[in-house]
């Protein structure tokens, strides 16, 4: 177990160190290289050489790059162009709410999709399945940004009953104004996210239900409530874990476009504020982040499945 | 009904006639009527009249007007030339970037396979909507940045997907057939088994064409795409959300056009993989795929 878990991580290295230098190498990329952005245009060239030196610029590149490898490793992405706060202090304010706006959705898309898989992997072919199956389509198909602007348009505008613009608001201070940010945005990106989640478990389960362990139970005369909630929905579980990595990718992706549309200050519009104004070390330290968070969730997803199915080996 | 049941009869059952295939292709055909005759229609996309400001939908401006008293409409026809030409432009980056690399790595497998997937594997170890991102953070904000962008991201789906094939296809008797006349790799990966395999990458096409043209109007609408004054559904929107209260059919309007247009890709991607292999349910894969938005 320890040497899959060690072989696992090991797999993760070269795609970390490739995908940490493309980051740091974005730097180049600024009009004028990271010099200009630092002593600003008018810069005489005293100025210049001395922040090429403290910036370490005249350093050979493999060493430019480990230094900030090792500095980026314990949380130090330097200081935003910008406000010329630690880009760590400015993620670690935003994370939070990120976080939350994602408890929130993943609730959502879990009363969502779970009913209608199983409803529709029970009925299926019938013309409720279809109905689920067309009302998946749309929960993936929509757009978020389009989805949310709608429900802003009936909850904010028409009926007035929900803030059109989100702040956040810690749950546990105020439980009352925090739900009321959230329901618009977590009902949009948990919509979302229900569309694939339905669409999975319900193959897995329909897949499961085609099994010899299931026709046996039935032979012995279990209930089909029994049937469906423990023997078909325990092993339908197993090949769902796979795909919550591919959920991950999606969940974050629709996050950065909902904390847009309902300007809700999470890390996704903190990412898009440091990209239009071109703030480098922001943008770096966000991606790092999210890199980070989205990759640790893959390996422990991986890791559950093995230690879940005991059909997997280790080695 | 039990679950068993429903699984058999749903086998058997011949599909229904696609009706759904059939109103989406003629959807489509007019989006792309509209992108492709824009210039010659009777409309500007960039006249302004302040005086016509946030008029709503009436008998000369269809699609009412927005702040700038632009005709929507307009914008809106205008808006899927831009949709189109960037996604059809991405899509093809996409493919030619994507299918030598999955070629290459299935037909000679080994020390090539390892790297060429590792280097898929970095592309995919971040959503796409941010690999977009970043590589616009890069290049700067222009229409050119927001195809390469789109077109990089969908470049794994296609790597995927003709790797796969190939791992099927070269252990075929007419591929051993060809290495047996002496003829070269470049010439068996090119000329033998790409033919073959044409029909999935099609079907791969369409599919990514919904996720480029959804993933462009998303880069426009957080502001990283596209730039202003070019019509793009995605701005849009952007700029449509500012005016709920006062003109609610700025933005319900574009995006129902942009809606409709990847439901259309959606269900005629679906269709193309279900006549290719009638077992799978019609499912695309790359549904998924677009991780995002």
């Amino acid at each position: 177990m320890t040497g899959f878990i060690l072989r696992r991580l090991a797999q993760l290295i070269p795609v970390l160190l490739i995908a940490s230098f493309a980051i740091w190498a974005m730097i180049f990329a600024v009009p004028g290289g990271p010099v200009g952005m630092m002593v600003g245009e008018n810069a005489t060239p005293e100025e210049i050489a001395a922040a090429t030196r403290k910036l370490g610029l005249d350093r050979p590149i493999p060493v430019q790059y480990f230094n900030w490898l090792t500095h980026a490793v314990t949380g130090d992405f330097g200081q935003s162009l910008h406000s010329r706060d630690p880009v760590t202090k400015l993620i670690g304010e935003r994370l939070p709410a990120t976080l939350q706006l994602a408890l929130v959705s993943i609730l959502v898309a879990l009363v969502i999709g779970i009913p209608v898989a199983i409803t529709g992997a029970v009925k299926e072919g019938s013309w409720v399945d279809r109905l689920l199956n067309g009302w998946n389509a749309l929960a993936l198909g929509v757009p978020t940004f389009w989805l949310g602007i709608l429900l802003i348009l009936l909850f904010s505008v028409e009926l007035r009953w929900l803030p059109s613009a989100s702040r956040y608001v810690p749950l546990w201070e105020d439980p009352n104004q925090a739900l009321r940010s959230l329901i618009l945005p977590g009902l949009t990106l948990g919509l979302y996210v229900s569309g694939i989640l339905a669409r999975f478990l319900k193959a897995s389960l329909v897949s499961e239900a085609r099994a010899d362990y299931v026709r046996t139970a039935r032979a012995k005369g279990v209930s089909e409530r029994q049937i469906v909630g423990h023997h078909i929905m325990q092993n339908a579980l197993l090949p769902f874990i796979t795909i919550v990595g591919l959920m991950v990718a999606n969940f974050i992706g629709g996050a950065v476009v909902t904390e847009a549309v309902f300007t809700y200050p999470g890390l996704g519009r903190l990412l898009i504020q440091a990209i239009s104004t071109r703030d480098y070390p922001l943008i770096q330290g966000c991606i790092v982040v999210i890199l980070v968070i989205y990759m640790a969730i893959s390996l422990i997803v991986d890791i559950l499945y093995a230690v879940i199915d005991p059909r997997i080996e280790y080695r | 009904m039990t679950v068993q049941e429903g699984v058999l009869t749903k086998r058997r059952r011949r599909p229904l006639p696609p009706l759904g295939f059939i109103i989406s292709l003629g959807f489509l055909t007019v989006v792309i009527f509209g992108a492709v005759f824009a210039n010659v229609l009777p409309i500007d996309p960039l006249a302004q009249n302040i005086v016509d400001s946030l008029k709503p939908p009436s008998g000369s401006h269809w699609f009412g007007t927005d702040e700038l008293g632009r005709d929507i409409m307009a914008r809106v026809i205008f808006g899927a030339r831009t949709s189109l030409v960037t996604a059809a432009g991405a899509v093809i980056i996409a493919a030619l970037i994507g299918v030598p690399i999955g070629l290459v790595a299935g037909y000679f497998g080994g020390w090539r396979d390892t790297v060429l997937m590792r280097f898929i594997d970095v592309l995919l170890a971040l959503p796409n909507i941010l690999l977009a991102m970043a590589l616009i953070a890069v290049l700067g904000r222009s229409q050119t940045a927001a195809l390469i962008a789109v077109g990089v991201a969908g470049v794994p789906s296609f790597a995927r997907i003709a790797r796969a094939q190939v791992l099927t296809l070269r252990q075929l008797d007419f591929v051993s057939a060809v290495r047996g006349f002496g003829c070269s790799s470049s010439y068996i990966m090119f000329r033998t088994i790409l033919p073959n395999i044409l029909s999935p990458l099609m079907v791969q096409v369409i599919v990514l064409s919904s996720v480029a043209i959804l993933l462009e109007a998303a880069l426009a609408f957080l502001g990283v795409g596209v730039p202003p004054p070019t019509p793009s559904w995605g701005e849009m929107l952007r700029t449509g959300k500012s005016y709920l209260y006062e003109a609610p059919y700025y933005a319900v309007l574009p995006g129902l056009v942009l809606t409709l247009t990847i439901l259309s890709f959606d269900t005629i991607g679906k269709q193309m993989s279900r006549a290719l292999d009638p077992r799978s349910g019609g499912g695309t894969p790359g549904e998924l795929e677009r991780a995002g938005p």
